[in-house]
Formats: structure tokens, sequence, C-alpha cells
């Protein structure tokens, strides 16, 4: 990853007007990308009236913490008023198994189609790769009736097998790429020991697979975390992830809007991620270039 | 020695069925009742029919979908219907909507309850209809609603010097005054549903309601090109002018809320927004005035209906029966009628306890001058088409009237 | 040692699932949506055959052509925007300056986000009637209008921008890697020659660079094709139905407007041209490699 190394611009001069410029523009850019966090915070500790002033970028002048704990507990969708934590539950419990099975089942792939070559890999390899762009609209009505058909439409199962079916592109690819890299006569040495497919797989394959574990884990937990329509379409009223709770929040009809929840509701939302972001740091960084056909 | 252990074994299997049985029984009403009536008014409303329900030994489970004015709540039922795990009612419009399920078999036929509780003779018949199809009924109309009404608030009228309008030219003449007060002239929501609400009030109430038979009923394309649409077509642009940019975002009872606390001068919205003004203990007809049809007075006779879905448990079942038989009893009707803003579809049930105007509504249903419902003369699909035409009209200011009628036209010769 | 073809056995076990996922999931799944736009379906799929009927009525349905129309302007916006403010912001990062990763965590935080998030809190901001343009009237500039969020006509835009804000971190992320390879020699030899950084940038480093344009170009477009939260959050589709999308019009007649012929015309319609707009490049991408490494 060429991201780690040092920059190889131009020297750096004096602090000549080009300098400043430089800065400027940065401090700008920035500005700009902080600002819609900055908003989301401010509005949330804001009371109604005070937003209803419409000072929208001033800080909180009766700060209070309200905002939250109805964001939280208190929030209706439709007539249900148990608020967002209904939905941070259910996105844990679909994107946990969900992205644990893709990676899993990504790592087969990518292991059997690099090593095996087995009969109909490269079909295999080939939808799976064209089945990464292609818009989800294509397969949604069919998979809604196949899903019905052996009851698994609006349940928990259900969503998990959505999302590992749509996962596994990305998932493939990534770690077909990554044992591409490994040396072929690692493998040949194995088999020659004795090995089979499941003993190579489990002693040999996974250990030298950290760094692109980590890297699947970030890609599916933010990618399965931030789903709106598979959520909104597959998972039913038990089951909806915060994303698909967050909107139906925001677009409940009852009385006037409270822009001071929905903002709460809306960083409550975004917070997994943002620590996963956090958190992984490069490797964040990693995982978009790795991940560079993720849809 | 095995006979003994066999019939030990039955005996065990036996009363294991017996408990089962039992189990059966007691959660034997529970009905699972997808709607959409999820703001204020409508919450208090559909809890008058869970209270009737669960008093009579049911057991409501309350499955309400909320957003775009009943569409995420159809799509949930249908696709569940469709994928074999039906709900035990489910609530649609009056009219159209579920016509492709009774079609493919998949709604309970509904004579032999009606027969028992001699439904046909009570129903108001314009209803009976829309809920009948080749002489069977497969649905339970449980309201009537009218989309054309225009409510006002009198206090920001008085303010502005004008008086309640009886023409079109009078709205127009209001709406100038009220923003010259500085007020919202009037509120509207941002919903695509909400607008077409307020184009059929224009139709109806401008066009009249041959205009609105020959161009809906009967696809009369040279209706549609009669200069008496063209001049909706242009009084509804004219609207166009006196909305607030507040309305990208708006719900519908946000709308009506700005008119019922005197924020905004004027809303058209069907009678459901009474269950607004209720919550909020104003009186309808009185604390904010109401208008069938401005112009031509008229009434729309449309609504809500419960379909029951084939089931094949017998408990179940039994619960659709003992549902569809609360829904209809008088007084369920009345309370919940009362707090949605609706009439009840009843023929029988007394009147004078209504609002005033309810019994606008009523003596323009009695005389005849009423028109059903859009949604039951036309597919959902047409309804979608013009929705989208009347939507895309209203929030873009640059679009010609010509021009709407043209592509009107195209829509209704198909 | 057990013999080869028991273990390419085992192999194609492990492939089971997948096998599975690829035969329904996937192609199982477009066929089946292919046949049902050739039929007149409603609610329920029916299996006639009415020919191109959905499709003509498609490409005559204003809704559509206002979903694809708005595709093209969100797209140009998108695309254009990310890889603008993306290159400049990575260019301006590889300058040797302080605090570097301090501005690439800034920059980069939207993209963690999702669109559902993104489209609410811009929505929110340029509210037309309490978010900026009422910030500026307090502020004094009491003339100042900015309700596009509520006109049909420029809506569309600031979708557009929200998801630039959103993805441009991506491309800066790209971009500075790429950055981080360009020999340094290069800007020796420049600076020998006396030629202006600038013109290094657009006559030699961008060229070099141009593998890494087009993977983002490929991740913006797919992001394009897909987009459907973002809107559903920011506008629902409104004001009326200016800010549609093609994949909205695909669900809301699929689930909403009970057309699933028509539903799924539309989205054979995408299907088919994202395979031919992507297909020569994936084919290009990796099996001619492939081809070449083996």
């Amino acid at each position: 990853m060429t991201a780690e190394t040092q920059p190889r611009g131009r020297k750096p001069r004096r602090l000549t007007a080009s300098r400043i410029g430089i800065y400027a523009f940065l401090v700008f850019a920035a500005a700009f990308f902080l600002l819609p966090f900055y908003v989301m915070i401010v509005t949330s500790f804001k009371t109604m009236p005070e937003i209803q002033q419409g000072n929208i970028f001033g800080l909180p002048t009766d700060f209070t913490l309200k905002p939250w704990s109805t964001a939280w507990a208190h929030a209706c969708t439709g007539v249900n008023c148990e608020g967002i934590r209904v939905g941070v539950l259910n996105s844990f419990e679909i994107m946990i198994p969900a992205a644990t099975l893709s990676i899993l089942l990504g790592a087969i792939n990518g292991y059997a189609l690099s090593f095996w070559r087995p009969r109909g890999g490269n079909l295999i390899f080939a939808v799976l790769l064209l089945g990464a762009f292609i818009p989800y609209q294509v397969y949604l009505y069919p998979l809604v009736r196949m899903l019905s058909k052996v009851s698994l439409y609006n349940t928990l199962p259900g969503i998990i097998t959505v999302h590992v079916i749509f996962g596994l592109p990305v998932m493939t690819l990534l770690f077909r790429n990554y044992y591409v890299a490994v040396p072929v006569d690692l493998f040949k040495a194995a088999r020659i020991d004795g090995g089979g497919f499941w003993t190579i797989f489990f002693q040999l394959m996974i250990p030298m697979s950290g760094p692109i574990l980590v890297v699947a884990a970030i890609l599916q937990v933010t990618g399965i975390w931030n789903d709106f329509l598979f959520g909104l379409i597959f998972a039913g009223r038990d089951h909806l992830p915060m994303t698909v709770e967050l909107n139906n929040i925001v677009n409940t009809t009852t009385g006037t809007k409270a822009y001071n929840v929905n903002m709460a509701a809306t960083i409550l939302t975004a917070l997994v991620p943002l620590i996963v972001y956090f958190v992984s740091g490069r490797w964040f960084v990693r995982g978009i270039a790795a991940g560079a056909v993720k849809g | 020695m095995q006979a003994h252990k066999g019939r030990h074994a039955l005996g065990i299997a036996a009363s294991l069925a017996l408990g089962l049985a039992a189990a059966q029984a007691q959660a034997a009403e529970k009905a699972e009742v997808i709607h959409w009536w999820t703001s204020g008014g409508e919450h208090a409303a559909v809890k008058e029919f869970e209270k009737a329900f669960d008093a009579q030994g049911g057991k409501w489970v309350d499955a309400a979908v909320a957003g775009g004015g009943g569409d995420s709540a159809r799509a949930d039922g249908i696709n569940r219907i469709i994928g074999g795990n039906p709900p035990a009612a489910m609530q649609f419009n009056t009219g159209k909507q579920f016509d492709e399920l009774v079609s493919n078999g998949l709604l309970r036929n509904l004579d032999p309850l009606a027969k028992e509780y001699g439904w046909k003779d009570k129903i108001n018949p314009v209803l009976l209809n829309a809920v009948s199809q080749d002489g069977h009924m497969y649905a339970v109309p449980v309201d009537i609603h009218s989309n054309i009404w225009l409510w006002y608030s009198p206090e920001l009228l008085k303010k502005a010097g004008v008086e309640p309008p009886k023409t079109w030219d009078d709205l127009f003449t209001d709406l100038d005054a009220l923003k010259k007060q500085g007020v919202i002239p009037l509120a509207q929501a941002g919903s695509a549903w909400t607008q077409a609400l307020t184009f059929f009030n224009v139709m109806i109430g401008e066009g009249g309601k041959d205009l609105y038979m020959k161009v809906l009923k009967d696809r009369d394309v040279a209706a549609v090109k009669s200069p008496e649409f063209l001049k909706v077509a242009q009084t509804f642009g004219k609207l166009r002018d006196y909305v607030d940019s507040g309305m990208q975002g708006r719900q519908w009872n946000q709308a009506t809320a700005l008119v019922i606390n005197d924020k905004a001068g004027f809303n058209f919205m069907g009678d459901w927004a009474k269950g607004e003004m209720e919550l909020q203990n104003k009186v309808p007809g009185k604390d904010v005035g109401c208008i069938p049809a401005l112009g031509h007075n008229t009434y729309w006779v449309g609504g809500d209906v419960f379909v029951f879905p084939k089931l094949n448990d017998k408990a179940e079942i039994k619960a659709q029966d003992l549902l569809a038989k609360v829904l209809l009893e008088p007084k369920v009707q009345l309370a919940f009628n009362e707090k949605k803003g609706a009439v009840p579809v009843l023929k029988d049930v007394p009147s004078q306890d209504m609002d005033q105007c309810a019994q606008q509504g009523l003596a323009l249903l009695k005389k005849g001058d009423y028109v059903p419902s859009s949604d039951i003369l036309i597919s959902p699909d047409m309804s979608g088409s013009i929705t989208d035409l009347v939507a895309s009209f209203f929030t873009d200011k640059s679009q010609t009237p010509e021009n709407f009628v043209n592509r009107f036209a195209q829509i209704i010769g198909g | 040692m057990k013999p080869l073809r028991l273990r390419r056995l085992s192999a194609q076990v492990a492939l089971v699932p997948t096998w599975i996922i690829v035969i329904f999931a996937y192609i199982g799944t477009i066929l089946w949506t292919i046949r049902i736009s050739f039929t007149s379906s409603g609610i329920l799929p029916k299996y006639d055959f009415v020919g191109f009927k959905q499709y003509d009525r498609l490409f005559q349905s204003s809704r559509w052509t206002i979903s694809v129309e708005n595709l093209a302007i969100f797209g140009l916006i998108f695309v254009i925007g990310c890889l603008v403010l993306g290159f400049l912001m990575a260019v301006f990062l590889d300058q040797r300056i302080k605090g570097e990763g301090i501005f690439r965590t800034i920059f980069l935080y939207p993209y963690a986000m999702s669109f559902i998030v993104t489209g609410l809190v811009w929505a929110w901001i340029l509210n037309p009637t309490l978010g900026i343009q009422q910030a500026v009237q307090n502020w004094g500039w009491h003339g100042f209008t900015f309700d596009w969020l509520s006109r049909g006509d420029r809506a569309i835009y600031l979708v557009g921008f929200a998801g630039m804000w959103q993805s441009a971190g991506l491309v800066m992320a790209i971009l500075l890697a790429g950055l981080r390879g360009v020999d340094e020699d290069i800007w020796k030899a420049a600076r020998v020659d006396g030629i202006p950084p600038w013109r290094v940038y657009l006559s030699i480093v961008i060229p070099m660079l141009s593998s890494m344009f087009v993977t983002a170009v490929v991740l913006l477009a797919i992001a394009v094709v897909k987009v459907y939260d973002i809107v559903v959050a920011m506008t629902g589709g409104g004001p009326g139905i200016s800010t549609e999308v093609p994949a909205k019009f695909v669900i809301d007649y699929l689930f909403n407007r009970q057309n699933i012929a028509l539903a799924t015309a539309a989205a054979s319609v995408m299907f088919v041209a994202v395979l031919v707009v992507l297909g020569p490049w994936l084919y290009n991408q990796y099996f001619r490699q492939d081809r070449r490494a083996s």
C-alpha cells in the first residue's frame, strides 16, 4: 500500500504565497467536509423553539440532552414509539452473522478458485464479477418470490441470506486476489505433505490471511450496516435495520418535525461505521483500494 | 406389551393434541391487521376498532405501516399475501386496488358473512358496489371519506378582511389578501398524493362532476381537450403561486396543522383532516372552516376497506369472522368514524351527533351530488401516472397548462 | 495422499453454496426478471407474452424519462465533482504539509457513512425554511434565497452535490496512493527544466495516473447507476417527481404501483445498459490479464 510511504511531492519551501494557498484550500475543504457533522451535532443539542428561529449554524443557547434520549428510546415509527434502539439491535443481529458468513464463503471461494482451479471456476468468477456491478433492481423481484417459497421472506435468516448473496462478489474477489499472490510452492508443499482441501484452508491459508480478513471485515461491517435497500425489502417489520428505522422516524407523520431528534437519531445511526473508520485508520483506506469493485 | 406401549404413546399424542387445541382456542381470535393509520387522529380512530375487537374476545395485533399515503402498507401486505404469509386483514382504499388479488383468488369471499348479518341491505350501495365483483363481496368497507374538501382558518380570513370563498375567483382574492398579510396563503404538503388530491379538488370543484365523470369514467379524450378542462389546468397552475417553499418534505397532517393553528389560510385535504382537529380540540366547521369541492359543491365517495386474505388455519379464520363482524357494528362504526372524521358506511346510523362538515357531506350524499372516488374509477396504474403528471406540473412552474392538458390526454387515451 | 480427483471433488463441494447462489440468485433472477418484462403482469406474475409492450410504455412514461435525465444530471455532478475535488485534495495533500493525517481523515470520513445519513443531513442543512437560507437571512442578508430543494428544476443538483460530499474522499484516497507512486525523478527533472508544477500535473502526472482515474470512475459510475438511498432520504423523489431516479422507479413500480411487468422492464433496461458499458471494461480488466498470466 503506497499511501503509507512518504509524500513525494515537491520539497517544502519557506512559507510562500503558494504554501499559504495550499493550506487555505485544505482548511477550506476540511471545513466543507466537517460542516454537516457540526450541524448534526449542534442541532441535536438544541430545543425545537431554538431551531425554529432558524440559526442552523449557531451553537445551542439552550443546551438539552432530551433529543438524544427521545431518539434513543421514544421516537416514533408509525404508531410504535420505541426509538431507534430497536434498530440498533436489529442491525447487529443482521450484520454479525451476515458479515461472518459472507467473509467465510468469500475466503473459501477465493481459495478454491485460485488454487484448485475447479471446473466452472471461470464461470463463477465471471458471474460474480458482473454481479458486483449490476444494479440490484434486476434481482429483487424474483428473489422476493424465491425467498417466499422457502419461507425466508421477511425473516432474519432471509435478510442475512440476501446480504451473503450480494456480499459474495466483493468477498470472493478480495480473497482471490489475495491468494493469487501467495506463492504456489507453499501450496504444493502442503499438498505433498498430504493436506486435503480443508486442512490446507484452515491450517495454512486462514492463518496467513490476517490482513485481508481485517479488510474484509471492515468492508462488510460498514457495508451491511449502511445498507438500506435490502433491509427495506427483505428484513420484514420485526427486523428492520437502523437505516430503515431512521428513515421511518424522520418520515413519521405525527405532529411537527422534530429536527433535533432526527439529527440525534442520524448520528446514532452513523456511529458504528464511524467508529470502525476511526479505529481502523489506514486499514479502511486499504479496504477501499482492495475492494475497488464494491458497488 | 407392544400394544400397550402403542396405546400409551397414542394417549400422549392425544393429550398433546388436546393441549395444542386448547392453546389454539385461546389464541383463536388473534388477528394481525395491516393498515396505514399512523397520524395522531387516525391512530386514535383505529384504537376504537382495537378496543371493540379485543372486548369481544379478539386480540388485535397491530401492523401499522407508515408512509406514502398507504403505498408502503399496501406493498407490505401484498408481498405477504403473495409470499404465503398473509395477515388476517389488511386495509385498502375503496376501489380497484385489490381487484387483482380477487381475480387471483387470494381473498375470502365474504358472501356468507354478508348474508348472516344482512350487510347487503345495510351498507351504502355505492360502497357495496365498489367492494363487490360479479355480485360477490370481497371487502368490508369501514368509512366514507371525501377527499375534496377545502379547509380554512376563519381567524386569518377575518384578519385579512375577506370572506370565505364561494367561487374560485373568490379564493384567489382571498389568497392574495393572505399573501399581503405575510402568512402562508395555501398550506400544501410535499408528497405527490397530496398534490393529486388538490388537483381533484380543482377538477371537480372548478370543472364540475360531469367533466370528472367524462374524463375518468368514460376516458373521453375530447373532454380532456375541452376548454373546461383547460380552465381546470390553469386554475390548478395558478395555485402554484400561493404555496410556500416549506412544502417540500412536509407531511399532510403538518400542512393541515398549519391551518388549524392559524399559520396558513387554506389547505386542500380529505375529511380525515378532522381527526387532527379533534386531536387539538378544535371543532370542524367552527374553528376550522370547511367547503366541500369549492365551486360545484360535491361529495366524493371513497374511503377505506378491509380485505381478508384466504387462510388455512381454522382459528385464524374464526378471528377474521369476528373482526369483520365487529368492524360493521353500528356502535363501533360511529365511534371509529367520529374520531376518523369520516361518515359511517351503514345507512341507518343516526347523523344528528355529527359535526357541521359531516352534516354538509351527508346532505350532498342524500341529494345525489356525489362522485365515486378516483380509486373506484381508474386502476392504480393510471392513478399513479396521473399523480406523477400532476406532481411534476405542480412543483415546476415552467410547465404550462396546455402542456399539462396534452399529457393528461395521453394518459387517459391510454 | 488421497487421489487428485477426490481432492478436486472436495473443492467442488466447497463451492456448492456459491454455485447455488450463482445459479439461482444471479443467473436465475436475471432471466426471470427479463421474462416477466415481456408479460402483462400486474401485482402477480402472469406468464403470457406481450412482446415489447412494457418497453414501449416505459419509454413513453414521463416518470421514466425524468428518472433517466436525473440520473444523467446526478451522474455528471457526482462523478465530475468527485474527480475534481478528490484530485485537488490529493494533490494538495501530497505537498509535504503538516497534519496530513488529520486532513485525510476528515476528507474521507463521509465515505464511512451511509447515503441515508448523507441525504438526511443535507436535507436538513438545505431545508428551505430553517436551513442555510434562514441562517444567512438572520446574518443580515434579508434578500437571500436558496430554496433549490423545493424547486422541481433544481433539487436534483443538490442531490448530486450531497453525493459528492460523501464520495469525494474516496477519489482522494485512490489518487493519493497513485501520487505517492510517482517517481521523484520526474519532479527533479521538471524543476531542472523550469516547468511549472501545474504543467507537470496536467501533462505528466494525470496521464500516469490514468488507471487510477479509471478505477475511480468505475467505482463512482456504479454508485450512480445504483443511486437510490440518497434520493429517498433527501427528497423522497420530490418535489413532485422531479428527483426520481431509475432505481427508485423500479422499486416503486415493483412494490407500490403494483405493476411488476413495467418494473422488470425498467430493471432489464438498466441491466442491459450496464452490461453494454461495463462488459468490455470488465473483460479487459480481468480476463485478458488472466489469459496473459496463464
